[in-house]
């Protein structure tokens, strides 16, 4: 181990404060492109260079840089939206984001291909409906994300109450983001502690992910992330108190097996008022013990390896001044959304709108913004990448249904479209080593013939794709995972649970589309002759030993079969 | 030998042979030499004949102004012929750009020659307009005394055909000048009229042959002086190889500009940044099946090959529509000129419109007849010698469009993006635009060229890095969008870091709802702009004539309004100023 720290934290550290070149780097607008710091730092600024990939080869023939331009990822604190708020997004993505919106994995909405000059503009009117983008991404509190199910009214509100606090609370305070993208004007000088009180120069090592969940949903994956809050209700449905869960996370590197995705751990229980408290009190531990030399093993789920839950929560006691209860039993059922009506405890009614891979093109746009004109109530995202059309007035209800059929965002699907997750990947993220949204679809639907000749198109069945191992869509923790390796080639994982509490397995690796279709089949029809009554896809595969079950992060790599295995173990171990 | 060495023209009166043989001695020969061998000739000539003659009459004696409104450079290119046959004829001629023009010039011509061009819709050429339009209004001095003649020329594919050759022959008229030979209208085929017509004048306005003392065929006239013997560049109709050709724009965009790079069996036609190339293209066999088919005569393989290779087949004008009348007697077309309808008729349309909406027997002779030879299209050079050695480049948009129902191409754009590819070869010659050229190496110079525009600029800025020109280099360039319509990004961003420019501004139109051009930039810039021109920058302006240049011209205007708090009329005048300086320079198209 060296002590020197990466790379990135020399950045931050000289970046006074996230502002780094970026004010010049606008202003050169002979390239789409800044400094390779600045793409660094713009991250804690909500978006992240790009270019398209699919472009590449043709540009530098045509005498042309790469076709640079930006993601921006818009912070929405449990991803709920005024309508107001909604048609300034949908403006912006109609104007600069070439006519497309993507509700993300954590219940943001993602625009893409905006370029250099249109940033600003497309800041100051997402800033106008009281909206922003600071810390959507880089190494500080993401997004913090909170079950939408307002269905179960008095719940959400209190969970939402505290996914907002929590999210003000670890909010960035420097001024870089109004003086670059605001033209605020340049506040200078200040000591560290005044400036940014929690994180210091440095921020945090990596990226810190907070969740809220409500059972019986764990729709937000709450064992995925840095650190999550249960709701405990009360026998009225009331919130008590909140357990804790810290050192979940998803991303690992092919072919290094010291990275692997982890589930959190259950830290104990707190009361509603002291949260805010422990989740300063986590991130800053997390802030001073977490490995800033490198860069693959500086999320919260090594720190807790390498130090012991049991030390963490001692030193977040300390500084919390909170002693944590015993964690209280909870119970989750799936982490899948609710489709079409619900009905609040307050008697109000949402529709839950399916969309697939979270893609907004213009067809759902359109029904969207026709929706948003005269709505009153709010647009929820959901962690799955869905809508739903929350606290809709009551002689508006069949309206709203017939505009959201017409677009296709009722239509019926299979059980396991219903469950499915993609990352964006291709073209524009440059991580990607695969397709995964624009392919998925497609994979679906060759799935679901088999599943049909097997008579499991209703069954829920979860499936996560994303580009890469990094993991933005969870795969993880689906019961069926695919992970792209290079183009056209997949690494299929199984065996996680249903309700999101156990990582899946190595299956098998290099699938082509038709490896991965021939590779399932027969354990669909296995699946369709074997399972015990209620029995999910996920325990079934581990059950019959299809794969070995993963306990947590450590034996995520640990007995993996060989390839050539596959196969002999289909139908065999179960009856 | 080198042609870039010829010294005697082809035109002189000797056989092809024998301007051969005089070129080998008299190319290559210094200036003391051409000197010495002038006095010689002109000794041996009165030895001959025995008389004693005063050298100086060997020159021209009888003074001929030969004025010239050019946009193309055709008009340039008849007055400096003109000017060397009424040398050899005894005239001493004084050629005139009209840009250049003071009116009071004219009231003590003797002997005055315009040759104008029309352009658009009627209008003279941009850098002409300012002196036409003096000549055209109150102040314009008495002609009176003056004897003059008016060739014009234009494209009879316009309306105004020559509007402006017929104006400025009834202006002389009626301010007191003498027309001392009949205007001619030369439409795109002017080579052949305009040489008869100048043979004419020159006739029409010799003084008596008495007054001359002798006979105007016996003197030789050796033009040495016209221009720099080493810029007798060749001219002549060349053939090339397509090198490279790729389409610039992203697969994404709407837009196809293809970079095309030639490549010459010898050295290139000595070319300077600025110049042009005529290229001559070839019709799309497809319009040319259709528009035979339509008349009739789609098995006429001869006519197919000629109409492909050297006829204009699109262009449909007033005159072909007329002459249709006459050969077919078709009642509808008739009626269509009768009712005066005829103008809004053609607008858009082309031959293959009138004779599919109009059909009637035809036969080659009479299709032929309907059109014009097919005259090469003008591409500015984008690449400097300097730089690329014995290659040139071109930047050609892809025209396309939909016009009553049909879908068009241009002519050249079209034989360009879609038919020619590497390892093919064209024919090209080289035309000179010496109003558009670099200034001295220690000036500045702010180019504006968006889209094709930006063609000779980057020839300029190759030739600015490849001498080492110490003068400051700002391009402004624009298109429709910033990611898939910037025209040589990489060439700009290696330019801006070698120093080659000096600054760069981008409009791009279609990135977000408000549009943005390049005078926007302009107007934005314009306190620096403004810097450099009272620095002594130069300005050009090249691309778009229809509105660019004109909006580039008034937000030059604005700027001087506004950083230096002049009336508009003053400001006008700041920019009058600059192009009567020729630091305001333009090729637009």
């Amino acid at each position: 181990m060296t002590d020197e720290p990466s790379r990135n934290e020399r950045i931050k550290e000289a970046s006074d404060y996230l502002r780094g070149t970026l004010v010049e780097g606008l202003q050169n607008e002979i390239t789409g492109a800044i400094t390779e710091d600045d793409q660094q730092l713009v991250k804690f600024h909500g978006m992240y260079l790009q270019d398209d990939r699919d472009l590449r080869p043709e540009r530098a023939r045509k005498k042309m840089e790469k076709a640079f331009s930006f993601m921006i990822r818009v912070r929405i604190p449990g991803g709920v939206l005024t309508p107001a708020q909604w048609l300034a997004l949908d403006g912006v993505a109609r104007d600069y984001g070439g006519g497309t919106m993507r509700l993300t994995t954590r219940q943001t909405v993602q625009l893409h291909g905006i370029i250099k000059s249109n940033l600003k503009p497309t800041l100051k009117e997402i800033d106008a409906v009281l909206l922003n983008t600071i810390a959507a991404c880089g190494d500080v509190n993401r997004n913090v994300m909170c079950n939408p199910n307002p269905y179960q009214s008095r719940a959400h509100a209190a969970a939402q109450d505290l996914a907002r606090a929590v999210s003000d609370h670890l909010l960035p305070h420097t001024p870089a983001y109004r003086e670059i993208w605001l033209d605020g004007e340049k506040i200078a000088g200040g000591e560290e502690e005044a400036i940014e009180p929690i994180y210091g120069k440095t921020y945090l090592p990596r990226k810190f992910k907070v969740v809220v969940a409500v059972p019986p949903s764990n729709d937000v994956d709450v064992f995925a992330h840095d650190l999550g809050f249960i709701a405990i209700l009360d026998g009225k449905d009331e919130v008590s108190g909140w357990n804790v869960t810290i050192g979940g996370g998803m991303g690992m590197t092919h072919g290094e097996p010291d990275t692997y995705p982890r589930t959190a751990d259950l830290m104990g229980y707190c009361r509603t008022q002291d949260a805010v408290k422990i989740a300063e009190a986590v991130v800053t531990v997390q802030r001073d013990w977490g490995d800033r030399e490198n860069r693959k093993h500086a999320r919260l789920k090594y720190t807790i390896e390498d130090r012991g839950l049991d030390a963490f929560r001692a030193e977040v006691e300390r500084r919390a001044g909170v002693k944590l209860a015993k964690a209280k039993p909870f119970k989750f059922t799936s982490t899948g959304d609710r489709y079409g009506w619900t009905q609040g405890d307050d008697g109000r009614a949402h529709l839950t709108l399916f969309v697939q891979s979270g893609r907004l093109a213009s067809r759902q746009m359109n029904a969207l913004r026709e929706i948003a004109r005269f709505h009153d109530g709010d647009f929820r995202i959901t962690p799955n990448q869905h809508l739903i059309i929350a606290n809709i007035a009551s002689g508006r209800q069949s309206e709203v249904e017939e505009i959201a059929r017409a677009a296709g965002l009722l239509a019926p699907f299979s059980g396991l479209r219903r469950n499915s997750m993609a990352c964006v990947a291709l073209p524009t993220c440059g991580l990607a080593l695969a397709e995964s949204e624009r392919y998925l679809p497609d994979l679906m639907t060759a799935l679901e013939a088999r599943l049909s000749a097997h008579g499991l198109s209703g069954d829920d069945i979860v499936i996560r794709m994303t580009g890469c191992p990094n993991g933005c869509a969870r795969p993880y923790l689906a019961e069926i995972g695919l992970v792209g390796k290079g183009p056209g080639r997949y690494n299929l994982y199984l065996g996680a649970a249903f309700d999101g509490s156990r990582l899946s397995k190595l299956y098998a690796e290099d699938l082509t589309h038709d490896g991965i279709v021939a590779a399932l089949d027969p354990l669909f029809a296995a699946y369709a002759a074997e399972r015990q009554s209620g029995e999910h896809f996920g325990d079934f595969a581990i059950r019959v030993g299809f794969v070995a079950k993963t306990g947590n992060g450590a034996d995520f790599h640990a007995n993996v079969r060989a390839k050539a295995e596959h196969g002999r173990t289909v139908g065999g171990t179960g009856a | 030998m080198s042609a870039a060495f010829a010294a005697i023209p082809k035109t002189a009166p000797f056989s092809e042979e024998e301007v051969d043989l005089l070129n080998r001695v008299v190319g290559p020969a210094s200036p003391l030499q051409r000197a010495w061998l002038a006095g010689f000739l002109a000794g041996v000539e009165t030895g001959e004949r025995t008389e004693t003659q005063p050298a100086a009459a060997q020159r021209g004696v009888e003074p001929l102004t030969i004025l010239y409104a050019s946009e193309s450079g055709n008009s340039e290119k008849l007055a400096n012929d003109m000017a060397k046959d009424a040398r050899k004829q005894g005239f001493k001629p004084t050629v005139v750009d009209m840009a250049d023009l003071d009116l009071a010039m004219l009231t003590k011509a003797k002997h005055l020659v315009v040759i104008a061009a029309t352009w658009g819709e009627g209008e003279p050429p941009a850098r002409a307009a300012r002196a036409y339009h003096e000549l055209m209004g109150e102040g314009a001095p008495r002609l009176d005394g003056v004897d003059f003649g008016v060739l014009a020329l234009g494209d009879s594919a316009y309306a105004e055909f020559c509007a402006v050759g017929h104006r400025i022959d009834e202006r002389l008229a009626a301010l007191g000048g003498k027309r001392a030979v009949e205007r001619v209208d030369c439409d795109l085929d002017f080579a052949e009229p305009a040489a008869r017509w100048i043979g004419g004048a020159l006739k029409a306005l010799a003084p008596p042959e008495a007054a001359r003392g002798q006979p105007a065929g016996r003197v030789i006239a050796v033009d040495f002086g016209a221009s720099k013997p080493a810029a007798a560049a060749n001219t002549d109709v060349v053939e090339a190889e397509i090198v490279e050709h790729v389409n610039l724009n992203s697969s994404r965009s709407a837009k196809e500009t293809v970079h095309l790079a030639l490549a010459f069996d010898g050295p290139a036609p000595a070319y300077e940044p600025g110049d042009s190339l005529d290229l001559y293209a070839q019709n799309d066999p497809a319009y040319v099946d259709e528009l035979l088919t339509a008349a009739g005569l789609g098995n006429d393989g001869a006519l197919r090959s000629e109409f492909i290779a050297a006829r204009d087949v699109t262009t449909l004008s007033l005159k072909n529509l007329a002459a249709y009348a006459d050969a077919t007697g078709h009642n509808e077309v008739k009626k269509l000129i009768a009712d005066g309808r005829a103008k809004d008729w053609i607008a858009g349309r082309q031959l293959v419109d009138m004779i599919t909406d109009f059909p009637a027997a035809f036969d080659a002779a009479g299709l032929r007849a309907l059109t014009r030879p097919l005259a090469p299209r003008a591409y500015s050079i984008a690449s400097a010698r300097a730089e690329v050695g014995d290659e040139a480049h071109l930047l050609v948009s892809a025209v396309r469009y939909q016009a009553h129902g049909r879908a068009r191409k241009g002519v050249a754009s079209g034989y360009v993006a879609e038919r020619l590819k590497r390892g093919d070869r064209v024919h090209v010659k080289l035309k000179p635009n010496r109003r558009f050229r670099l200034p001295a190496p220690d000036r500045d110079i702010i180019m504006v060229g968006p889209g094709t525009g930006v063609a000779p600029f980057r020839a300029f800025v190759q030739e600015r890095r490849a001498t080492g020109a110490s003068g400051k280099n700002w391009l402004f360039f624009g298109d429709r969008s910033f990611t898939h319509d910037f025209l040589y990004q990489l060439e700009w961003q290696d330019a801006l870091k070698d120093g080659a420019l000096t600054r760069m501004d981008v409009a791009f139109s279609r990135d977000r709802p408000e549009k943005t051009y390049v005078q926007h930039r302009l107007w934005e810039r314009r306190r620096d702009l403004i810097e450099w021109l009272d620095d002594g920058a130069h300005f050009y302006v090249c691309g778009d004539a229809k509105s660019m240049a004109k909006d580039v011209r008034v937000a030059l205007a604005n700027a001087y309004a506004d950083v230096k708090a002049l009336a508009p009329a003053a400001a006008e005048q700041a920019v009058a100023t600059l192009e009567r300086e020729q630091r305001y320079l333009q090729d637009v198209y």
